[in-house]
């Protein structure tokens, strides 16, 4: 177990210096001169020249790389040409918000995933309905979900609003930065339920995508479980369907739904960069789609590397998980 | 249903339906099958004849702004500008299907070779490969996509590069494995003792046991790509305005959609067609061939 977990740990940190790497090229590639970037547009030759050689963007370029991953570490991700401002001042800014929108969806997703699977693996009335729901969901770009969404619940019945993450001017700002959480922590309940009504349709369209996906993985395994012999022996001492789906089929499914999950948030990332967009959603998000007609190649590189991070982490701890509830995944 | 011939000998007649392989089991699908694959080829059809059937060009004048569906002779209305919006929608299929075409091909070959190579050679190969790929499927995909075009500059041969890039692990994964699998069989020792070279061994004894496998894969490949495509062109990660992509239209209309819902409901719609019916007919695929997954 702990050769494994040593092993998933060791992969991770080269998968994050890879990824790094693969940042580090694409803003070489960009064309971007950092040297430019962070004196303005009004800097003088010699002042470039001067500072090149300070900030180091002189030497070799595999030094440049170490220099970019000593501070990426260190948390610099360089300066964005749009706001003026550090990348990592923004993006820390901007990050609570995704964090709120992510976690919203991740748990939605994990919900409505498993009804998803569990209900469209028997034969009752209404798992049709659940196969047909499986087969659209995947088929339905996140953005058109959203679109569908404000002009049913905002435009025609005015149950939900469409953007931003709060209605009042003087919402709280701290200590988190997500606003469900910040207007609990004040005890204002006004403001708090204001908060989940912004929160409900950006994280139903969030979350669809990935419900789906996991639904399907663990219809899939369900069915192949509910195949298998301890199935037939939990049938034959006379339990109950359902008893017999839950407690025997589902726990020996929900490896491959776990490390579905795992896999998902990553397409959920690049879905929540769409999803903000539409609501305007003050997160991390809107900063990249602010980002793309000024070709603010630093801030997306740095966005880029923290959600990548975030994914990489999330995937070698899933992978922990599983280890954790199936030993024989260790063995293997 | 058959003919005698003159020795007397009963032989079933050669019909022509017999010379398409995967015929009779079309035939044979459930009909929610038959209409995925129908639709999908009548969707295809459409797009590829969009020159022909679309009533306006898709850059042009076509009457007033925000004219609602079906009025003035516009399917779907028209757009901000006024440009007819079912004569766009045409277009940007054909853009996507085109997109389509280019990253699902090119991850099959750029996959295919890499799972083939590494698969067939074995060793020290096989080991740098598959961790190559391994490395590649541990990176956040889409997002990567976002980054490498933010990099080289919004256009859509760039979000099809980028896509490309981050496409084909999937398919090196699942020739790899198909390969080894048919690599123990034994008419792959027989034709090693038939003197067949490597090459030839890998081309024409090992590969066309494993295509089936990847085309399934691809063919449900397709449905998901359609979406991913869409999104990234959403983001403005396409060609500048006004041409004629469904994600990027989509997003342009954003604006207008409380009070003139067609403009970006509709390429969305196309979009959700396209994607629903190549899903439809990528299940119709993996029954031909037998459900390689």
């Amino acid at each position: 177990m702990i050769r494994f977990v040593t092993k998933r740990l060791s992969a991770m940190v080269i998968i994050l210096v890879v990824l790094t790497a693969v940042v580090f090229l694409l803003q070489q590639a960009s064309g971007i001169n950092p040297v430019h970037a962070y004196l303005g547009a009004n800097a003088s030759q010699a002042a470039v020249a001067h500072e090149t050689k300070v900030l180091g963007y002189d030497r070799p370029i595999f030094r440049q790389f170490l220099t970019y991953i000593g501070h990426a570490v260190q948390g610099n991700l360089g300066r964005s040409l749009r706001t003026r401002d550090a990348v990592a001042t923004n993006i820390a800014s901007y990050l609570p918000a995704t964090a709120e929108l992510a976690l919203a969806g991740l748990g939605l997703a994990l919900i409505l995933g498993a009804a998803l699977g569990l209900g469209s693996v028997g034969r009752w009335r209404g798992s049709g309905v659940l196969r047909i729901i499986l087969l659209s969901g995947a088929s339905v770009p996140g953005f058109l979900l959203a679109l569908l969404g404000i002009l049913l619940l905002n435009g025609k019945l005015h149950w939900l609003p469409a953007t931003g993450d709060t209605g009042y001017n003087n919402a709280p700002t701290g200590p988190t930065g997500m606003m469900v959480v910040d207007t609990l922590l004040h005890g204002n309940l006004a403001m708090f339920w204001d908060a989940i009504v912004h929160l409900i349709l950006p994280a139903i369209c969030v979350s669809l995508g990935p419900a789906v996906s996991i639904g399907r993985v663990l219809r899939t395994s369900l069915e192949s479980s509910m195949g298998s012999d301890f199935v037939r022996t939990a049938r034959a001492k006379g339990l109950k369907e359902k008893t017999v789906l839950v407690r025997h089929a589902l726990r020996n499914s929900l490896s491959a739904a776990l490390s579905m999950t795992g896999l998902q948030v990553g397409l959920m990332f690049a879905g929540i960069v769409v999803i903000e967009t539409i609501f305007a959603w003050p997160g991390i998000g809107l900063y990249v789609e602010q980002s793309i007609p000024s070709a603010d190649f630093p801030a997306i590189a740095g966005v880029t590397l923290v959600l990548g991070v975030a994914y990489v982490v999330i995937n070698a701890v899933v992978d922990v998980l599983q280890a954790v509830v199936d030993p024989r995944v260790a063995i293997a | 249903m058959t003919t005698l011939d003159v020795a007397g000998v009963v032989k079933p007649r050669r019909r022509l339906a017999d010379s398409f392989p995967g015929y009779r089991k079309l035939v044979g699908l459930p009909n929610a099958d038959k209409v995925g694959v129908g639709v999908l080829l009548l969707l295809v059809l459409v797009a590829l004849l969009a020159p022909v059937i679309a009533p306006y060009p898709p850059i042009k004048l076509a009457g007033l702004p925000f004219r609602p569906p079906l009025q003035g002779g516009h399917l779907m209305g028209t757009d901000e500008v006024g440009y007819d919006i079912f004569s766009r929608v045409l277009y940007g299929m054909r853009t996507t299907l085109v997109g389509v075409v280019v990253v699902v091909s090119s991850g099959v070959i750029i996959g295919g070779l890499v799972g083939l190579v590494a698969g067939a050679v074995g060793g020290w190969v096989d080991t740098l490969l598959m961790r190559t790929t391994d490395l590649f499927l541990a990176l956040p995909g889409p997002l990567l996509a976002i980054a490498f075009v933010a990099a080289l500059g919004p256009s859509y041969d760039h979000i099809l590069l980028a896509v490309a890039v981050v496409w084909w692990p999937f398919y090196a994964r699942i020739m790899r494995g198909e390969i080894r699998s048919w690599r123990v069989r034994p008419h792959l020792d027989a034709a090693r003792l038939a003197g067949t070279g490597p090459v030839r061994r890998a081309v024409r004894h090992l590969l066309p046991g494993a295509m089936p496998a990847i085309l399934v894969t691809a063919s449900l490949d397709v449905g998901n790509l359609i979406v991913t495509l869409a999104g990234l062109s959403f983001l403005g990660l396409g060609e500048p305005a006004p041409a004629p992509e469904l994600g990027a239209m989509s997003a342009r209309g954003l604006q207008y959609l409380l009070q003139e819902w067609w403009v970006p409901v509709m390429p969305g719609i196309a979009i959700f067609l396209l994607a629903l019916f190549a899903n439809l007919a990528g299940d119709a695929v993996g029954k031909i061939a037998g459900d390689h997954r």
